[in-house]
């Protein structure tokens, strides 16, 4: 048991953490998707007469995208799958480093 | 006598449950037990009618198959009671575990505050090494708690001061003291049943001891033996086996043969009955196994109800005794007349010290005394008594048991039919339950040839909070959640990212073209100096990217180590508060 406890302590302490890249990758994606598609909408609720100007910039990159309901759904669309990529490279690459450092690959 | 017959040495918890297991399997064996009743540490005295249970056993396991075996045997016999106890210090009672308002009420607000400052002066201000269990407490509670508390009431159970008692003992009594059981703490609640349970305990109707009488009868039923009165005075051993033993039955010697044997006395006490004799280096080291033994003063009073409490703790320095069993709380059927109670006052002692030499009614007048003074009966309120003096009580854990035990461990797992179990045949502060399972593991060797480490049963397995999750598993889902990320990879890994990104999203408009080139990811110049929606600022952005990725990466990596360790700590530390509140439990 003492010796259990020391192993677990030593884990803790000195191995590095490994991400999956997946999980990542859909957490990223859901926080961009659900941030845009919240974002849009709040300014679509909020009306006003140019309804979210700076944030309908963002159809340049995505193709269609605009503020409105419609858009807000293409937008979570759109963000979850930058937002995947993302988290997923990241995890990716991380994951990679953390294994040279720690002797694996 | 049968040659072939397996000799179990000691009628407690752990011998009665090995030969219980043996008859079930087909295996009936002889018990040799020296006193008139069985049930060793966990017997019931009885004394004109009222029984007296050594030292309070509260039935309270987390390991299933000892569960069962209660059960099993104890039927509706098998109580299920509420638990009171509390601590009595400075005149005043305390509720145990301690209840932080009641503990403010009982000290004082000047006293409570003394007891905070103390705190957090021991949180700031710690002992740099933890060797004694005075310092290793005193780093978790403050100097003052440590004083109000556990002092006493740990130097009476010891006999010797905290200052000199290891830190290691604590650590090894208080089990859940653990990095483990605080990860756990942070997912798992406490179930309702257990939590239940520490309020409540099992207990026999007529006390423990009903258990072992029941064990003793249907060991008989199944062709074993259970010899009263019979006291081992030589094990005789022909190289690595054991043969035969003598025993003194009254005064008659009697040899009993066996193939192979079992024994629960203290490891110490059978090497030194061992014929021929062990090596003198395990002979030493047998002697220096130490022990704490136990006085029982049992009174009986003429008074139907006297206190609340199954028990007492009594921390006040001015009186020797440690602890009080109201027995009336744990059973009503323990006393057979309603209109008295009984109560047991226990003195841990050292056999041949003042305590242990005073006559029986010395004794028994000091109990009186001290029950007065308390001011939980008067003097003229007991109306009879008895004393039952308890050797072997206590295995000690001072600074040279690990080592002697290790020599002694030595010798003994080099006798091919022999295994040791229960409290004292390991030295080890088992409650009964986990004697009992030693027991049962030994029955399982003898029989399947099974290989279970009977050393390794103790108090470190499966208890109060803790589920039973299989090691590995555990290990495997914490190296998952709690290991470190490592922040220059995480860094790299976001600065790579975003700085391709910032590169392929300036290229991407540059590409696009138009009047004019993205006029709002140029504002990203203000913040990076040089940048422009260009090819060679896609470049620039790609740098900047990658410093400004690198460093935020960096920096959520540290925070998240940082804010993971402080939780784990913390975790760590409340698991460790919320155990010491029940210290004595495990005392």
């Amino acid at each position: 048991m003492a010796d259990e406890e020391k192993r677990l302590e030593e884990v803790i302490l000195t191995r590095l953490v490994r991400l999956n890249a997946k999980i990542q990758g859909v957490v990223v994606g859901l926080i961009a998707g659900i941030g845009l598609f919240v974002a849009t909408n709040w300014l679509v609720l909020k009306g006003g007469k140019a309804v979210g100007r700076h944030l309908s910039l963002l159809g340049q990159f995505f193709i269609g995208y605009s503020v409105t309901f419609s858009g807000s759904l293409l937008g979570f669309a759109y963000a979850f799958v930058c937002g995947y990529i993302i988290g997923y490279s990241v995890a990716r690459i991380y994951n990679w480093i953390a294994d040279l450092k720690e002797g694996k690959s | 006598m049968d040659s072939n017959r397996v000799v179990v040495i000691g009628g407690g918890p752990a011998g009665l449950t090995a030969a219980y297991q043996l008859a079930k399997l087909g295996r009936p064996a002889t018990v040799l037990e020296k006193h008139h009743i069985v049930g060793g540490l966990a017997r019931t005295e009885d004394y004109k009618g009222f029984g007296f249970d050594i030292g309070g056993h509260r039935f309270f396991t987390k390991v299933e198959e000892v569960n069962r075996m209660w059960q099993e045997v104890l039927g509706e016999d098998f109580l299920r009671r509420p638990r009171l106890s509390r601590i009595y210090y400075n005149r005043r009672f305390f509720y145990y575990p301690l209840r932080p308002v009641n503990a403010l009420i009982g000290l004082g607000l000047w006293k409570s505050l003394l007891i905070v400052l103390s705190y957090l002066k021991w949180q700031i201000f710690p002992h740099p090494r933890e060797e004694t269990f005075e310092q290793w407490v005193t780093n978790r509670f403050g100097r003052r708690l440590f004083q109000t508390f556990f002092k006493t009431y740990t130097e009476k159970v010891w006999g010797i001061p905290c200052s000199e008692l290891r830190a290691e003992w604590a650590a090894q009594r208080i089990r859940g003291l653990s990095l483990k059981t605080a990860l756990l703490s942070m997912f798992l609640k406490p179930n309702r049943t257990i939590k239940t349970l520490i309020d409540e305990f099992h207990y026999p109707r007529l006390g423990p001891g009903m258990m072992w009488e029941r064990v003793k009868s249907e060991i008989e039923r199944s062709h074993g033996t259970v010899k009263l009165n019979s006291e081992v005075v030589s094990i005789q051993r022909e190289g690595d086996f054991l043969r035969r033993i003598v025993v003194s039955n009254r005064g008659h010697q009697e040899i009993v043969e066996g193939s192979a044997f079992i024994s629960s006395i203290p490891i110490g006490e059978f090497l030194k009955k061992l014929d021929p004799p062990p090596p003198p280096r395990a002979l030493d080291a047998a002697e220096g196994l130490r022990y704490r033994d136990l006085l029982v003063v049992c009174l009986i009073l003429g008074r139907p109800r006297l206190f609340p409490d199954n028990w007492i703790y009594v921390h006040e320095p001015e009186v020797r005794v440690g602890r009080i069993q109201n027995y009336k709380n744990w059973s009503p059927a323990m006393v057979p007349d309603s209109s008295k109670t009984s109560l047991g006052l226990e003195y841990f002692c050292t056999r041949g010290d003042d305590l242990w030499r005073m006559s029986d009614t010395e004794l028994l007048e000091q109990g009186k005394r001290e029950l007065a003074r308390i001011g939980l009966a008067r003097e003229e309120d007991v109306e009879d008594g008895c004393v039952l003096r308890i050797p072997y009580a206590y295995p000690v854990y001072d600074a040279g048991y690990r080592a002697n035990l290790a020599l002694v461990r030595e010798f003994v797992e080099g006798l091919k039919n022999f295994q040791t179990i229960g409290r004292n045949g390991l030295h080890r502060y088992n409650n009964q339950d986990h004697a009992m399972l030693t027991g049962m593991m030994a029955a399982r060797n003898l029989v399947f040839g099974e290989r279970n480490d009977l050393w390794s049963v103790n108090t470190d397995q499966e208890y109060h909070e803790e589920a039973l999750i299989d090691g590995k598993a555990l290990e495997e889902a914490f190296s998952r959640i709690f290991l470190k990320l490592d922040r220059t990879a995480f860094g790299v890994a976001a600065g790579l990212v975003s700085g391709v990104l910032l590169f392929l999203v300036t290229l991407g408009v540059v590409i696009k073209g138009g009047d004019l080139i993205g006029p709002t990811l140029q504002l990203l110049r203000y913040y990076f100096p040089g940048y422009t929606v260009s090819p060679a600022g896609s470049v620039i952005g790609l740098l900047y990217g990658l410093i400004t990725g690198f460093i935020g990466g960096w920096l959520f990596a540290f925070l998240r180590n940082a804010a993971m360790f402080l939780y784990l700590t913390r975790s760590y530390r409340k698991a460790q508060r919320g155990l010491l509140r029940r210290f004595f439990d495990y005392t």
